[in-house]
């Protein structure tokens, strides 16, 4: 229902049914006014005109006949009631309550058949006359009326709903199937492309398409032109990598003899071990952007087990403590992804944080939507300079002078997004805390 | 720092290369030319499909993937059904996890992403071809180098008789080396038969792990076994 009214067609629609409606009662109303105006002015032209056969009545037969004129009308009832009153207002003939009228002019009466529109006048030597003309006929049309006029406009809203429905319906399944292209790219499937009706004779939501699509087209060219690029670059710039790296060690050996050259060859094969690292971990950050979406089900406790393991002789060694709680979780995402984004996480911990730290990992189940925590005592990283801490290359002024390429947590922090899962960095206080929290699993 | 050695017997390990990239085919049997290996070349899926090319005696096939004339997963896949049995590398651009998994249920033994070490590359060759050389080895209960014995039944690892106790990852690794006794297996090797790793960590997980094994084989006396082949990775070996 919600996402029914998030649609901006229902909400036009609603508001035009609303209007309709408003103008039925309008259109009713008006109708209702001017129809009792016409009908009023013609009862009051009856009125008049049995008022003056009365007032023939008496002028011919004298006043004293009137009672009898008047019961004789009343009872060959042919629309009219009447009311008679002597001088001081004493009943003489007709409707009790007519009879009752002692002013001359209009007036709106109950009589005993239903309401009446009623006119008195005076008689000669004392005495009043009432005609009055029943309205309970115009009552009943006047309710017919509004009754019709609501039945009309509740059809016409129905009407008007039902073709509104059945014209944006389709337009709606277009829209979402341009939604759902537009999901799937974002989810990193460049290969499709949004439908288009007819190509020859477009309507607004085919141009759109067309946009969109020749957008694709143009992204996807570029990133396999990227793509292209970084293979082409891994293969141009790897092998003279790998000879110079052969070359260092022939010259580490050659130079065994003199410890200085020795020690200072070793030194720069180091560097150009990181030069290697931090090239293998950018052509790895453009793979995980590219690759498709995760389908496959893991084990997230295995993987995380598998990393801590592999990981804690090297942290333990260093001084430090791994301490690994982990509950049952699976999570929709790539074993070696997952792994190679915790062994990021943990050597970062492992690298930032002075001897004697606790290194802790968690797997939190998360009732279905788990968690993988790695939480440090160690200095931690100011909440300003966190952002810096996750962009590609990003390294903090304080950890220059560490080994490292400055890319594990923008990997780390990629393959999370990959997964549907947000990365974010916090205080443990003390230390850092980097969580991955993924989406509650498909079944 | 040892020699790469070479498969032992005086038989050369034929590989057939087939690469639609010329300069890096050549570059590639160079390399391989270089560890002992003959190679032979082919540039065209479809041509690995004649008789006598893809179906000759070779040891090792290495498949691009992406190939002109005939893709390499249908190529290697076309091969298997007419009864081709040769160990095949993917060796590819392809990184992606589900173009791994179709390469390996394509009939691929082994698949590496571009760009490879030579060592690398000769390493795997040897392995895949030592497991066509010697095709019971994975059932083989008892594995054993010089006083070194692993009881693969009993998970018991002995030297000289004397038992030594190993922690599981540990165990695994001597396994993964004593399985290729004798040749070199790579860190990348290592980190996926024996973490299931397909990437490098930073930290020196192998070397760690490594040094541990070496120290707990040394406690039990005797000449030291697992040799370092610097850019290479290890070899288990009575030397």
């Amino acid at each position: 229902m919600r996402r029914a009214w998030r649609r901006t067609s229902v909400r036009v629609l609603t508001l035009q049914a609303v209007a309709l409606v408003l103008a039925f009662a309008v259109a009713g109303a008006l109708a209702s006014l001017s129809i009792r105006q016409i009908s009023e002015r013609a009862y009051r032209a009856d009125v008049r005109g049995e008022v003056a056969s009365l007032n023939d009545e008496w002028r011919h037969k004298g006043v004293g006949h009137l009672p009898f004129t008047v019961a004789k009308r009343s009872r060959l009832w042919h629309g009219f009631e009447y009311g008679l009153a002597g001088p001081g207002g004493a009943y003489l003939a007709g409707d009790a309550r007519l009879a009752g009228l002692t002013r001359q002019g209009w007036t709106r009466e109950a009589a005993a058949t239903g309401l009446a529109l009623a006119y008195t006048e005076p008689l000669p030597g004392g005495g009043w006359l009432t005609v009055g003309r029943d309205l309970s006929a115009e009552q009943r049309q006047m309710r017919d009326l509004a009754a019709l006029l609501a039945l009309c406009g509740a059809a016409g809203v129905a009407i008007c709903l039902a073709t509104a429905y059945l014209t944006t319906r389709w337009t709606w399944r277009r829209l979402d199937e341009l939604s759902a292209t537009a999901a799937l790219v974002a989810a990193g499937r460049l290969d499709v492309r949004a439908p288009v009706q007819r190509a020859a004779a477009p309507d607004e939501i085919d141009d759109l398409s067309l946009a969109l699509n020749a957008m694709l087209d143009r992204i996807s060219r570029l990133v396999g032109q990227l793509r292209r690029v970084t293979t082409d670059v891994a293969h141009d710039m790897r092998r003279p990598m790998t000879r110079l790296r052969q070359k260092l060690e022939r010259l580490a050996r050659a130079a065994q003899a003199t410890p200085l050259l020795a020690e200072e060859v070793r030194r720069l094969d180091a560097e150009f071990m990181e030069i290697l690292h931090t090239f293998d971990a950018l052509l790895q950050l453009a793979e995980i952007e590219g690759a498709a979406a995760p389908d496959a089900l893991i084990d997230l406790t295995e993987v995380a087990g598998r990393v801590a393991e592999a990981l804690r002789p090297d942290i333990e060694d260093s001084g430090r403590r791994l301490e690994a709680r982990m509950e049952r979780a699976t999570v929709r995402g790539d074993t070696d992804l997952v792994a190679q984004a915790l062994a990021n996480l943990l050597e970062n911990a492992l690298r930032h944080t002075p001897a004697g730290a606790r290194i802790e990992l968690t797997v939190e189940e998360n009732g279905g939507a788990p968690k993988l925590v790695v939480r440090d005592d160690g200095p931690g990283i100011a909440p300003d300079l966190r952002d810096l801490a996750l962009a590609p290359l990003g390294r903090l002024e304080a950890s220059r002078s560490t080994p490292g390429s400055g890319l594990g947590l923008a990997i780390a922090s990629s393959v999370a997004t990959w997964h549907g899962a947000r990365l974010e960095l916090a205080d443990a206080g003390p230390g850092l805390q980097v969580s991955i929290a993924f989406p509650a699993a498909r079944r | 720092m040892l020699p790469l050695p070479s498969l032992p017997g005086p038989a050369l390990l034929r590989v057939l290369i087939i690469e639609d990239d010329v300069e890096a085919a050549g570059h590639m049997a160079g390399d391989l030319a270089a560890c002992g290996i003959a190679t032979e070349i082919i540039h065209d899926g479809a041509r690995a499909l004649e008789p006598g090319q893809g179906d000759g005696p070779f040891d090792v096939l290495i498949v691009d993937r992406m190939l002109p004339g005939r893709d390499g997963l249908s190529l290697l896949k076309a091969l298997r059904a007419r009864g081709v049995e040769t160990p095949a590398l993917f060796l590819t651009a392809m990184g992606a996890v589900a173009d791994r998994v179709a390469g390996l249920q394509g009939g691929g033994d082994d698949y590496v992403v571009k760009p490879i070490d030579a060592e690398e590359l000769a390493a795997r060759v040897q392995a895949l071809a030592r497991r066509r050389s010697r095709p019971g080895t994975p059932e083989t209960t008892t594995l054993a180098c010089a006083d070194l014995e692993l009881d693969r039944l009993q998970r018991k690892v002995r030297r000289g008789g004397q038992t030594i106790a190993l922690l599981p990852l540990e165990y695994r690794l001597l396994e993964v080396l004593l399985l290729s006794r004798g040749q070199p297996v790579t860190r990348k090797m290592l980190l996926e038969q024996v973490w299931g790793f397909r990437f490098d960590p930073r930290t020196n997980i192998v070397e760690t792990h490594i040094s541990r094994l070496r120290a707990k084989l040394g406690e039990a006396g005797g000449a030291p076994l697992i040799h370092t082949i610097r850019g290479a990775g290890y070899v288990i070996q009575d030397a």
